[in-house]
């Protein structure tokens, strides 16, 4: 963990110096090159026709408001195939003058292949986190406006209902799956038919627990220091605390309907989760019932105390294309999505910014039914999120045998070791 | 049933099974004449292969109940541990939020029009196509015809890009004429046609010739009537492949109003975030209707062939 | 065969037989004027893209950069490359079960329906429902009917006397022929429809005829209805096993490849290798390898069906 944190660090130090010139300490610099003449720009983003009320039309229209003479049009695209309709889009030259970044991943070979324009001199401000994501080779290729880490969201009413204590931030993996041994006793004592927990089907749920909190790197192509993790998963699984993964792929469980039905008392997932739950409990797709977040639990109890998890950010690049004046109102805007004011509007839409100070973290909690309580602010800002994928084109290739391990491991056709053995020369094999 | 002796045991074949199999292997309509005069052997036996048929077509329909039944049901019981076979909680609403929350008019009218103008494109130049290497005789023919099989070995994934940089550059891209070019010169249509036409005897042709009909003439009066039963199974084909199609209208189709009924319903769940399955199902089974009636209107065509009256001699 | 055989004794003849390469040349134009409306389309579209994708084999194209030629190498990491090894062996295996299961089903099913017996209609469209029923509904169903505690399935291959039966699509050995099974369930409707179009080019003076001399049902079943549906077998078998190689889809949403690779097949290896890794250079290598694998299995059912027709 140390050393990926110093990596960032000293990438980020390289950029800073490498801009040394064009820093302004506050403010919205680039924009002192934008005049004032009419600027039109596209921008690509996704489920518009579902979601009228969406972050990239906020973040747009707030734009819009401080520089009139900047329109933003929303060019939608299929959520699920993002990345691949970019990047024909890229290649037959018919793209967007800002691109979303919806997967880092993509990063590496959109900015490899001179698709994305050199941001750096757009300074990444104080507070800022994930923009060492789209750091490549020194050069910033977007900024982000939003960065969802992993927290535990647990239901109060079924917590109580066992008669189990809720979360109280200072919990090791160890006591998240004793926790969930005294709720699977006090849920059937209490005549409920949920799960203690949900751990839906990602290959990241285990993995980038222990990547992150091991302090390791996958790239370098050892995959060992899961094990541990995945004895805890399979445990959880055996013991009957949560759905096997050979279930939860079978009936395509979604995320959403187990705790918001109340099929599981706990499940880990992104705060990206808390807007979809109000929605649902507002609109009655969910259950009603008292939840909150928590920070997600960690390898040991001195962890505790600097909870660390995982997260992307989403963030927004330049075509390359772009010059003169719209370059210029591409990097303001860019300027304006990681400031205060763009991260209040999106906290304002119970979205998680990048940026959290107190006036966002006012806006976040302010909206109703978010929960409100200590831990839930803490759960939602005081976590240390590292990154799920980095800025290498080594990464989709881990991936690609990370995602097999994972299934391999977890519906219980293979052991881990051979599993992991196996994952770690499929990697090797293919990144060369 | 009445005590008439059925005609087949007049000729001999004593048994109801038998005759049964008699009719699968001679592929003609059982005499309708007959039907009133069966003994009671044969009810049992027929009794025994229907009801095999019935748990066959449930076998077959499971699938699909299950879509209509998760058309009816709130977005979060749709998958659920146990399946629910039927919805707990009633939602009707979806078929009617499918018509009024999404514009599924719009991308029915699309992927109609698609459907229709492709299949047409379709059989009219895969019939022509077919024509030229059945029974027209020149050098390369041959090759020719494995070169255009062996492009649909070609996963479409691999060169979906290229295409789809030329198509722009053609500046088609986000229009309809895109999928109509991509899917109206297909080699599969060329290749159905091509093999009907083989069993068609060539002797007729010869005949035509002799009276004067030119090759285009052979192809208008001769092949074509008699190739009805492969002409409505490549409509009915094409016209499903194009209605269901996803990826090419994934990546042609960018603005809204040219959506067809596939990339438009999974639109509804393509965002995790707020993914509604009840209503994405509720457009599914709305969206198989047209092809149920495409299927029950032109199945005659492919079972009672005219090729055979047509084949005298 | 006899057309290139005639094309070739024509065009050393003399020229006292001008008339005979004339009208060759006449049918030659007019078989390309049928043709041309479908070729020009294709070529455009399909021939053009395809062609560059030979090329791009051979490079390290990677979409945006500028393709630089590598040669063999592409080719020589394939051999090399454990995982496409894996997809190689998944695909055969795969269509080993699928080509055959399929062929036999699709046929019987045409065989059975191919009546006007009440009713049949209504099977027939049942039939082809699997085809156009969602992918995500028939994995779920499916899933549920696999499940190796409670499903069906193994509920009565345990009543039936099997202790331990197979975990099917949650095991890395049954996973593969699990799917093969729900593909064949799901296209045998498909093919059933071109078999049924064939059925119809069957003389039914030729059965009657077949049934005076005193053959039974097989003997017409093998000596009248296999050799009139030739052609049309000889498609259904190209297209059959073209498709079984490129097969991608249903296996996506049912195991998306797993456990482990158990279901990892080429077209999904080429997937990922363009389209997440960004290698299109590589990938097009693999789709090349994969195009001459149908290549050849379509070559050697041509001249099999050719000797058999002749």
């Amino acid at each position: 963990m140390y050393r990926k944190i110093t990596m960032a660090a000293a990438v980020t130090a390289v950029a800073a110096l490498a801009l040394a010139g064009c820093s302004g300490t506050s403010t919205t610099t680039p924009s002192a090159t934008l005049d004032n003449s009419p600027v039109k720009l596209t921008m690509s983003a996704w489920n518009l026709a579902a979601t009228p009320t969406n972050e990239f039309k906020a973040l747009a229209d707030a734009f819009t408001a401080e520089h009139p003479n900047v329109t933003i049009e929303l060019k939608d695209y299929d959520a699920a195939k993002y990345p691949t309709l970019v990047t024909a889009d890229l290649a037959a030259g018919t793209a967007t003058d800002l691109i979303t970044i919806k997967t880092v991943v993509d990063v590496v070979p959109w900015a490899e292949g001179g698709q994305l324009a050199d941001v750096s001199d757009v300074k990444i401000g104080d507070g800022v986190k994930g923009g060492a994501s789209y750091n490549v080779d020194g050069k910033q290729y977007a900024i982000p406006y939003r960065l969802d880490g992993n927290v535990i969201y647990y239901n109060k009413d079924l917590f109580k209902a066992a008669g189990v204590a809720d979360p109280d931030g200072t919990w090791t993996w160890d006591d998240y799956v004793a926790a969930a041994e005294k709720l699977k006793t006090g849920l059937a004592a209490a005549g409920s038919k949920a799960l203690p927990a949900y751990q839906h089907g990602w290959n990241t749920l285990t993995q980038n627990f222990a990547t992150v909190q091991t302090g390791n790197d996958v790239l370098k192509g050892d995959f060992s220091y899961m094990k541990p993790y995945y004895e805890r998963t399979l445990k959880m699984q055996a013991d009957g605390l949560q759905l096997p993964l050979a279930t939860v792929t079978a009936n395509k469980t979604t995320y959403q309907a187990q705790f918001g039905k109340q099929s599981a008392a706990m499940e880990i997932m992104g705060t990206w989760y808390v807007s979809t739950l109000v929605a649902q409990q507002a609109k009655g797709d969910a259950d009603k019932f008292a939840w909150g977040i928590a920070p997600a639990p960690q390898k040991d109890a001195a962890a505790t105390k600097a909870p660390v998890t995982f997260g992307d950010p989403t963030g927004i690049a330049i075509n390359a294309k772009l010059e003169g004046n719209k370059l210029a109102a591409a990097k303001a805007f860019l300027a304006f999505i990681e400031s205060e004011k763009g991260a209040s509007k999106l906290a304002a839409m119970a979205i998680t910014p990048a940026f959290i100070n107190d006036a966002v973290t006012a806006a976040y909690f302010g909206l109703a039914g978010v929960p409100t309580d200590d831990l839930s602010k803490k759960a939602w800002s005081g976590q240390k999120i590292l990154p799920q994928n980095l800025p290498n084109a080594k990464q989709p290739v881990a991936n690609t045998a990370l995602v097999a391990m994972h299934s391999a491991i977890l519906t219980g056709s293979g052991d881990i070791d051979k599993a992991i053995a196996d994952a770690q020369a499929q990697f090797k094999n293919s990144a060369g | 049933m009445s005590a008439t002796e059925p005609a087949v045991v007049r000729q001999g074949e004593p048994e109801s099974v038998k005759q049964g199999l008699d009719d699968i292997a001679q592929h003609v309509p059982s005499p309708g004449t007959g039907r009133g005069a069966r003994s009671a052997g044969r009810g049992i036996a027929r009794a025994f292969g229907y009801l095999v048929l019935i748990v066959a077509a449930i076998g077959l329909l499971i699938p699909f109940f299950w879509t209509i039944s998760s058309a009816l049901k709130p977005a979060n019981d749709v998958f659920t541990v146990p399946v629910q076979w039927l919805p707990q909680t009633w939602k009707f609403d979806n078929f009617i939020d499918v018509w009024t929350k999404v514009d599924l008019l719009t991308w029915f009218r699309n992927t109609l029009l698609l459907a229709v103008v492709v299949t047409i494109l379709q059989v009219l130049t895969g019939s022509l196509a077919a024509y030229g290497f059945a029974r027209m005789k020149f050098r390369g023919r041959d090759a020719l015809f494995i070169g255009y099989i062996a492009t649909i070995a070609v996963p479409w994934q691999s060169y979906m890009i290229t295409q789809f940089i030329l198509v722009s550059k053609m500046g088609l891209a986000n229009t309809l004429w895109a999928i109509i070019l991509l899917q109206a010169f297909s080699a599969f249509g060329v290749f159905l046609m091509k093999q009907y036409y083989e069993t068609i005897p060539e002797e007729l042709s010869e005949a035509a010739r002799i009276d004067g009909l030119s090759e285009y003439g052979i192809w208008r009066r001769i092949m074509l009537p008699l190739s009805t039963p492969a002409i409505a199974s490549l409509v009915l084909l094409t016209f499903v492949t194009v209605w269901n199609d996803y990826l090419g209208p994934l990546i042609y189709l960018r603005n809204p109003d040219l959506w067809t009924i596939q990339l438009g319903l999974q639109t509804l769940v393509s965002n995790q975030f707020e993914a509604d399955y009840g209503l994405m199902f509720a457009g599914l089974v709305v969206s198989m209707i047209p092809i149920a009636i495409v299927f029950v209107a032109g199945q005659k065509y492919f079972i009672e062939g005219i090729a055979t009256s047509g084949m005298k001699g | 065969m006899t057309a290139i055989a005639t094309d070739a004794s024509v065009s050393s003849m003399p020229p006292a037989h001008r008339r005979g390469s004339k009208l060759r040349r006449r049918n030659t134009l007019i078989g390309w004027s049928f043709i041309l409306p479908n070729f020009l389309g294709f070529a455009l579209l399909t021939l053009i893209p395809v062609l560059a994708l030979f090329y791009l084999g051979f490079t390290n194209w990677n979409i945006f950069g500028t393709a630089k030629w590598t040669g063999l190498a592409n080719f020589q990491r394939l051999i090399g490359d454990t995982t496409f090894h894996t997809a190689l062996i998944n695909t055969f295996y795969y269509a080993l079960i699928h080509i055959p299961l399929s062929f036999v089903a699709a046929l019987g099913l045409a065989l059975l329906l191919n009546t006007k017996i009440r009713g049949a209609a209504f099977f027939r469209t049942a039939a082809f429902f699997p085809y156009i029923t969602s992918i995500v509904a028939i994995a779920v169903v499916w899933n549920l009917l696999f499940s190796p505690q409670y499903g069906p399935i193994n509920e009565f291959l345990r009543f039936i006397g099997i202790a331990n039966p197979p975990g099917w699509l949650q095991s890395q050995e049954w996973a593969m022929p699990a799917t093969a099974i729900v593909s064949t369930w799901r296209d045998m409707g498909y093919y059933m429809i071109l078999f049924l179009a064939g059925l119809q080019a069957v003389p039914r003076e030729l059965h009657e005829a077949a049934r005076m001399d005193g053959a039974g049902v097989w003997q017409r079943f093998w000596n009248v209805t296999m050799p009139c549906l030739r052609p049309t077998t000889f498609f259904v078998t190209v297209m059959l096993t073209i498709n079984s190689f490129k097969v991608f889809d249903l296996i996506l949403v049912m195991t998306g490849g797993g456990p482990g690779n158990a279901t990892l097949v080429l077209s999904q290896f080429i997937y990922n290798q363009g389209f997440e890794q960004n290698n299109f250079g590589y990938a097009s290598a693999a789709s090349i390898v994969l195009f001459f694998i149908c290549l050849l299995v379509t070559i050697g059912q041509f001249l099999i069906n050719k000797k058999r027709s002749a």
